[in-house]
């Protein structure tokens, strides 16, 4: 069965309007960063504790951080997480009000909380981190060196592998999707994590992975096909490469799919930042990347 | 077609089979037959912290604090060594690892320099100016006073824990100086418990009290000194105490105990005379003469207990005593009984901070494990159906082909002893998506071919052989984020890493390797006219 068949489909055409549309997607991006100033970094970045209650029934966030502060204890910020039928929440203490010291206390204090108030009933701890301010430092340290080590290695790889062009495409268009991807985590209001740093990386590779496929084409129809003119070219290996493309799009996505409904809190926004990044990277190969080699390639030609 | 090669083949059965061997305890559990154990190893896939639940403890090793009580020791052994020789020392300071010691006016610097430098030339540079001589402690010494008391700290940690009696509890040294405790299976009940039986520095002294005051500056005013350094150039100093008196909030002992902890042998909860939990200690031989000669110098004195600076209790000497003691306070039976343990395994040599906690109850990794292997069942289903409803027969082959590659994942996971984390399981239902990605170049490659008139044979040859490049060159980079993840990644994460590096590998493999030794077994004997795809 082919998806797709033969198709003559002018790609590089859709380019200028693909443009806009990612020029408008990063805008609204870094929009959403500067309003809610900066990525929502989770507690291992900003150190604190952050305690992961699950509820016995549904309870809204403001209530919860009210009957909180009732109870003596101030917190940052009271988030649902997961799915919303899971009645979990991520309660973050701010550094300065929760000492290492003091989290043996508020542990008691909360499970007082819960025997005592009905709106409490069958709730529990879950989860309890800590993260001292050295340690935090050294992991925003970490985690942004890891997204720069891994920009400058893919560079490195695809220079050596392809031409300098090609090489550049594929990096913009990873950096195209980590920020659009970072702006739909902020637009979502989800905590930045360790663990979405992760995935962020995942995307950026799957990113690569994709541009690779169809550059890979492009460059084998310029030694086949010499005669042809570059734009034919890329719409060609675009087009010869599409339905590969989608369907492990496809295939991604369809596995990310229990991940998102089933695989629990935990794995929810890895999995929600894994979906918007496959998308995204799977445009941006075609429309960003490539995109960048034609207009690359005018250039060379103007002189 | 071509032949199907031999070696390939072999392979490919001995990866299954070592694989299988490796999983076959991580499967069966209790089920394992005894007889495994003796042939195979028995232990099956560990299982992170955030899976099976405990206590995740990264420790900071004050050791800064030990370089100051180096310096204590070393003003200390300058000054007693300067009294020997009759030279008077006028005052003494500390700061930054420098120990400035001045002498009267016309003390003889040439013989107080001589004396420094015979004892402490290999630990400190050693200058004088006026009638000041100055000691600055050298790197190359508080680097090994640093490691030597990290090295301490894993110890007495590791014995604490140990002693507690939870299973398996892992004590590593993580970094330059850092300490990663992980306790798995403990409960959030236990948690304060193991933080303060990881965070006493429990430093046990004995000291002789010579006199008790409601503030410390009442007590600074009966010495005439007006701070805690000039106290402690005359020799004493001030703690504060527990002992549950309310006119005794502050003690003034003298400096230096003759007596403490590390010459304790045992230790274990007792009750004292009204029924209270305390606990009852037993001294070493020479820890017995030292006691018992601090006792008998001091009958009708008081005896000040000092755990870690504070004063816990302060009985009056009614006699001798060389062996046994008990230290009585405010302590509930669980607090005794820890406070026991903790003196058995000796003082932390400087104090520790917890820079990280992370503390799952094991109802959450419980529910993880559950919800990550029911996504991974209903992902692999998915992916399965999806290649066979588009590729028909080659389908299949992708798809027996992945089952053997999830087999080698895990297999290697096992080998390299891997932990699986929450995200590792993420990132094995991720692999199974991107795994078919090979598949799909491939078999695309080879309808290409097939549309374009080529014959079975020669497109399923030229599917292959075009789409090797691709696939390096989309997993290389791949490859290349993973590694970066691993090396740089912590916990949770570095698991995630693990996978995906080791899926990468293993998927690279089964795509070129494996997928394409099925494709030519099925077609072996046959004239190849059609290509079910």
């Amino acid at each position: 069965m082919r998806i797709i068949g033969k198709l003559n489909y002018d790609f590089v055409e859709k380019m200028g309007g693909a443009m806009r549309i990612s020029i408008a997607l990063a805008v609204i991006s870094i929009v959403s960063l500067v309003y809610h100033q900066g990525p929502n970094w989770g507690v291992e970045f900003t150190g604190g504790t952050e305690i992961h209650i699950k509820l016995g029934k549904s309870l809204e966030p403001d209530v919860l951080k009210g009957a909180l502060a009732e109870s003596g204890f101030p917190s940052e910020s009271v988030q649902r997480f997961g799915l919303p039928g899971d009645n979990e929440h991520l309660i973050q203490f701010a550094p300065e009000l929760a000492t290492f010291d003091q989290i043996g206390d508020f542990q008691k204090k909360l499970e007082d909380l819960f025997a005592e108030s009905e709106d409490f009933e069958g709730a529990s701890i879950q989860r309890i981190d800590y993260i001292g301010p050295r340690v935090g430092k050294e992991l925003i340290t970490k985690a942004l060196l890891s997204i720069l080590i891994a920009c400058v290695g893919i560079l490195a790889y695809l220079v050596f592998r392809f031409e300098f062009g090609f090489a550049v495409g594929a990096v913009i268009a990873l950096i195209h999707d980590t920020l659009i991807t970072v702006g739909a985590i902020s637009i979502a209001d989800k905590e930045f994590t360790l663990a979405i740093v992760a995935a962020l990386l995942t995307v950026i590779g799957y990113s690569v992975n994709d541009t690779i496929v169809i550059f890979d084409r492009i460059r084998e129809n310029m030694g086949n096909f010499p005669e042809k003119g570059f734009r034919q070219l890329v719409n060609e290996g675009i087009s010869q490469t599409l339905s590969r493309t989608l369907l492990t799009a496809i295939t991604v996505f369809i596995v990310l799919l229990p991940l998102f409904f089933l695989g629990g809190s935990v794995i929810h926004d890895f999995a929600f930042t894994l979906m918007v990044g496959v998308v995204i990277g799977t445009y941006s190969s075609i429309f960003v990347a490539s995109a960048f080699v034609v207009y690359w390639r005018k250039r060379k030609a103007a002189g | 077609m071509k032949g199907v090669s031999r070696l390939w083949i072999s392979v490919i059965i001995l990866f299954s089979f070592l694989s299988a061997i490796l999983l076959t305890p991580t499967f069966m559990g209790d089920r394992l037959p005894s007889w495994w154990g003796k042939v195979f190893s028995s232990k099956g896939m560990s299982l992170g912290l955030d899976l099976e639940g405990g206590i995740f403890l990264l420790l900071g090793v004050e050791t800064e604090e030990g370089v100051e009580q180096e310096m204590l020791i070393l003003e200390e052994a300058l000054i007693s060594k300067f009294r020997e020789g009759r030279i008077l020392v006028k005052n003494s300071s500390i700061s930054d690892g420098t120990l400035a010691v001045g002498l009267f006016p016309g003390a003889d610097m040439e013989r107080a320099l001589q004396i420094a430098r015979d004892d402490f030339e290999e630990m400190a540079y050693i200058d004088s100016e006026g009638f000041l001589i100055r000691l600055s402690i050298k790197p190359s010494y508080v680097a090994e006073l640093e490691k030597n008391s990290i090295e301490r700290v894993q110890n007495i940690i590791e014995n604490r824990v140990q002693d507690f009696g939870l299973v398996e509890p892992s004590i590593q040294k993580s970094g330059d100086d850092r300490i990663l405790v992980q306790v798995p299976g403990a409960s959030k009940k236990d948690r304060q418990r193991i933080v303060n039986l990881i965070k006493k520095t429990a430093v046990l002294e004995f000291k002789i009290v010579k006199a008790t005051g409601l503030s410390r500056e009442n007590l600074l005013a009966s010495v005439e000194a007006e701070t805690e350094s000039q106290i402690r150039g005359k020799g004493f100093s001030i703690h504060q105490g527990d002992t549950g008196s309310e006119n005794e909030k502050f003690f003034l002992t003298e400096r230096l105990a003759s007596v403490t902890g590390e010459y304790i042998s045992d230790a274990r909860i007792t009750f004292d005379n009204y029924g209270n939990p305390a606990v009852g200690f037993t001294f070493r031989g020479d820890g017995a003469n030292k006691f018992g000669k601090l006792t008998e110098d001091n009958i009708g004195e008081r005896l000040a207990i000092v755990l870690d600076g504070v004063i816990k209790s302060a009985p009056t000497i009614q006699d001798k005593i060389t062996y046994q003691g008990t230290i009585t306070g405010t302590f509930t039976t669980e607090e005794a009984k820890d406070l026991a343990l903790i003196l058995r395994s000796g003082s932390l040599p400087v104090p520790v901070r917890v820079e990280q906690e992370r503390t799952v109850g094991p109802s959450l990794g419980q529910d993880s494990i559950e919800k990550g292997r029911f996504s991974m069942i209903v992902g692999s289903i998915l992916v399965l159906v999806f290649m066979v409803f588009f590729y028909r027969l080659q389908g299949v082959i992708a798809n027996a082909a992945l089952v053997l590659n999830i087999l080698f994942i895990m297999g290697f996971l096992s080998a390299f002893g891997v932990t699986l984390t929450l995200p590792g399981i993420a990132g094995l239902v991720l692999t199974l998506g991107m795994a078919v990605d090979g598949n799909i170049i491939i078999f695309e490659r080879i309808k290409e071919e097939l549309v374009a008139g080529k014959s079975a044979v020669h497109s399923i040859e030229m599917g292959y052989a075009r789409s090797v490049w691709t696939i390096l060159d989309a997993n290389v980079t791949t490859l290349l984020t993973a590694l970066i993840l691993f090396w740089l990644g912590t916990g949770p994460v570095k698991g995630f890493a693990a996978t995906l590096s080791i899926g990468i590998v293993s998927t690279v493999f089964s795509n070129l390797i494996v997928a394409r030794v099925f494709t030519n077994m099925m077609y072996r004997d046959k004239k190849l006219t059609e290509v079910s795809i």
